[in-house]
């Protein structure tokens, strides 16, 4: 779900975006035309491009590099955020504790609200067809040494925030927000020197930043990534995914201290239920566009019942439940009163939705031709989408940010100039296959659970069985899930 | 400079003979004056010049290609980090004996890279945040034009942090003495794959080891000369992998750790330093081994096979 929010906060502010560019275009009236050099410039203010810049900063090898963001929207904005605590954002990502630890080294994880982040303990997984299901709880004497979360829920407003508060508390990064990217071109070449290779990022205003080394953590539709060229290959799922936080009837089958949870999939695709604090959870429901539609039209009673049906009934009663335009909550108690199900299995009952947050983005798989060019990096959704079903894409992210951090302080520790491509090798090296395979995996998981019938049916659901059955397979999915297994992904 | 298949037959001649004899011609090139088989004339500006004027239009053929990365010195890029990882060693290495004063470490070191071709050391010495200066010397002129328009390229190298100078290292003046009438001099000496290229290499290291001051370390790589180092540097790299262009390497050229070692040694045994002791400390020695696909890698005890780096503290 991560990854589509990155891209579509860029097209949020617009109006704010304008007012604010009156602004900058007054500030920087008086700068000279003559572009002003950083070692790293970052296009994007998002959980990448901010933690990255964090990590920069946070590390003495690299702290002395002079560094600039650029961000479209209003940072003032995010760094003050705030909601009630009964209110929360409907755009959540799960952080796995790897992702975590990472926030954790660069100073920033304590800058989170730490109330509003919801560990879980458990995850159940089912499927809505044959009802064959994986139970993911850890066995005793299975769970890591680090604990027995499996990940953390986290709005992302939340991990935006904390990271804007730690890149506060360091300093010295130069930032642009309200800043539009006009263009991206190259240097000249003047008589002390040549910067013909160094990209140049105009800014809304006349603003000039020359970057030895250009970030791209601009979303998928990354401005970045087609000045470098590279291009990016996929496709759509022609799946939406639908959010909304919801309240459920309690805290949860296990309580506050064992929160669960629940996927199930269906013929359309996925369906999951995961535990915020309190009674809270956030929803992602990918399903058809037109699916995805109706649930946003509903009213909150018939949106509320739609849920509880999605975890419920079987995919034919959705299916006919999907053509009213209205009337949901009615027919879903009908309906329920038919169809015997183990209550405990799934998630409490949802009783309400909280207002606005009812929202949808479209679902796609996307993976870059490569990570680098001349100067040039790209982190995050800019590098590669993919579908939601696994809470991987922010992660992911993470994983791309640790690697380049990695590979900028080995390159300044041993005089390489950070941009060119011979310094930033390794870091294609390391990520490049690792998400490939990730976003392999969960594409391929979409794809077998998107039947409705046929001969891969029974197939799909000995597999979840089979997995459920063998405890030292279930450990090990579950250690990947958590970032803390053997590294496959 | 001849391709390097015409090696073959020499090669061959000379395991007729046994390797004993080309290692005993090329010590003997160590120790004194070189052997008159190797003496190729000169016409460099120095009339002592250890440059080899064949060598010198080689490398400035390949000047073009050097800052690629894909390109014939992919090798050197690659290795490049190790060299820094190795002056590190060294720099942090306990010193020989706790009572001399004079070969304190400094903290902000000046650097003189002899040989320094397209710059890809010069460079990033110049770039790391503790170096104070980098003086850069290289007999070619058309490879120094290539390594100063690339260093227009990083606004950070500026003229006061890395020059570079058309100089041979017989031609560059001998430091003076600086304000407080302490011996003058580089605290790090760098000679990367240089040696291998040299025709008289015994006269060449006296000359560079005078621009060391007390306490500084020459730091320097090159090759084995031994039957692997034949087959990898002759025949694999350059014919068959073509990872470094065909003509770079004379393999009779090569000198071994050991020749090293004893030959620093015996500068010690004339009591050259100052109050007649010793003049150098112990070389360190560290063998490194390219592997196609991963790059350099250190591997113990390889210097006796192949590629190694060898560094030595100038004492007094």
């Amino acid at each position: 779900m991560d990854a589509i929010i990155r891209s579509r906060a860029a097209y949020v502010c617009r109006s704010c975006t304008r007012s604010l560019q009156r602004q900058s275009r007054r500030s920087y009236s008086s700068a000279p035309a003559q572009p002003d050099i950083y070692d790293v410039v970052c296009v994007g203010g998002g959980p990448a491009g901010l933690s990255l810049l964090t990590a920069l900063r946070a590390n003495p090898v690299t702290s002395h590099l002079r560094m600039a963001l650029v961000e479209a929207q209003d940072l003032a904005k995010i760094r003050s955020w705030k909601l009630p605590p009964d209110r929360f954002s409907n755009r959540c990502s799960s952080l796995t504790p790897s992702s975590a630890l990472f926030l954790d080294q660069i100073g920033a994880w304590s800058h989170l609200e730490r109330d509003r982040v919801q560990a879980y303990q458990e995850m159940q997984v089912w499927d809505g067809v044959t009802g064959a299901r994986i139970e993911f709880d850890w066995t005793p004497g299975s769970a890591p040494a680090a604990g027995t979360t499996i990940a953390y829920m986290n709005e992302n407003l939340n991990l935006t925030s904390g990271l804007l508060s730690r890149l506060g508390e360091l300093g010295g990064v130069s930032m642009f927000d309200n800043a539009k990217v006009e263009r991206i071109s190259h240097g000249e070449e003047t008589e002390e020197m040549d910067l013909r290779e160094w990209p140049v990022v105009h800014l809304s205003g006349g603003k000039q930043l020359s970057a030895r080394l250009l970030v791209g953590a601009d979303g998928a539709n990354s401005p970045v990534r087609s000045f470098a060229g590279i291009e990016a290959r996929g496709w759509d799922y022609n799946r939406h995914g639908v959010v909304a936080t919801v309240e459920l009837e309690g805290e949860g089958w296990g309580g506050d201290h064992a929160k669960i949870a629940y996927q199930r999939f269906l013929p359309t695709g996925p369906v999951a239920m995961l535990p915020l604090p309190g009674n809270y959870s956030t929803l992602v429901w990918s399903t058809t566009p037109s699916n995805a539609s109706l649930l946003k039209s509903l009213s909150p009673k018939d949106f509320i019942a739609m849920v509880n049906a999605a975890f419920r009934l079987g995919p034919t009663d959705l299916e006919y439940m999907h053509t009213q335009g209205s009337g949901q909550a009615e027919e879903y108690s009908w309906r329920l009163e038919h169809t015997p199900f183990d209550y405990r299995a799934v998630p409490q009952t949802v009783m309400g939705v909280q207002e606005g947050t009812v929202a949808s983005f479209p679902l796609k798989l996307r993976h870059a031709d490569t990570y680098i060019a001349e100067r040039v990096a790209l982190i995050g959704d800019a590098a590669h989408t993919i579908h939601p079903l696994a809470g991987q894409g922010l992660n992911q992210g993470q994983g791309d940010v640790q690697s380049l951090a990695k590979t900028i302080e080995y390159a300044v520790s041993h005089g390489q100039d950070i941009g060119v491509t011979m310094s930033l090798e390794p870091y294609v090296s390391e990520r490049y296959a690792a998400n490939h395979l990730l976003l392999g995996v969960c594409d391929k998981l979409h794809k077998l659970y998107s039947v409705g019938s046929g001969p891969l049916v029974p197939l799909r659901s000995m597999g979840l069985s089979a997995v459920n059955a063998l405890g030292p397979l279930k450990t090990f999915f579950m250690n990947q899930a958590a970032g803390n297994g053997t590294k496959v992904f | 400079m001849q391709p390097s298949l015409r090696h073959l037959p020499r090669a061959l001649r000379t395991a007729r003979q046994g390797p004993r004899a080309a290692a005993a011609a090329a010590q003997a090139s160590l120790r004194q004056q070189p052997a008159p088989s190797r003496k190729l004339s000169t016409t460099s500006p120095a009339a002592s010049s250890s440059v080899n004027e064949t060598e010198i239009s080689h490398f400035s053929a390949l000047a073009s290609s050097w800052w690629d990365p894909h390109g014939p010195s992919r090798p050197l890029h690659l290795m490049n980090p190790l060299r820094h990882d190795f002056i590190q060693s060294c720099l942090s290495s306990p010193p020989p004996s706790p009572s001399t004063t004079t070969t304190t470490t400094t903290t902000n070191p000046r650097y003189l890279d002899v040989g320094c071709g397209g710059g890809i050391f010069a460079e990033s010495a110049a770039r790391l945040a503790t170096t104070h200066s980098v003086t850069a010397i290289d007999p070619s002129a058309t490879i120094l034009s290539v390594a100063r328009a690339h260093a227009r390229r990083d606004p950070s190298l500026t003229k006061n942090k890395l020059v570079y100078l058309n100089e041979t290292i017989e031609s560059l003046p001998l430091p003076l003495p600086d304000q407080d009438e302490q011996p003058g001099g580089f605290d790090i000496v760098s000679l990367f794959e240089v040696l291998e290229h040299v025709d008289y290499p015994s006269a060449f290291l006296e000359r560079v080891g005078q621009f060391v001051r007390p306490g500084g370390w020459l730091v320097l790589s090159t090759i084995a000369r031994t039957w692997t180092s034949w087959v990898t540097t002759n025949v694999v790299a350059e014919d068959i992998l073509g990872v470094v262009p065909p003509g770079t390497h004379d393999w009779y050229k090569y000198i071994n750790a050991g020749e090293l070692r004893e030959w620093f040694e015996r500068k010690n045994d004339g009591g050259g330093g100052r109050e007649g002791g010793r003049v150098w400390g112990v070389p360190r020695v560290m063998g490194v081994v390219f592997v196609p696909g991963l790059g350099w890698k250190e591997v113990r005890g390889s210097e006796k096979v192949g590629n190694y780096f060898l560094g030595v503290q100038r004492v007094a």
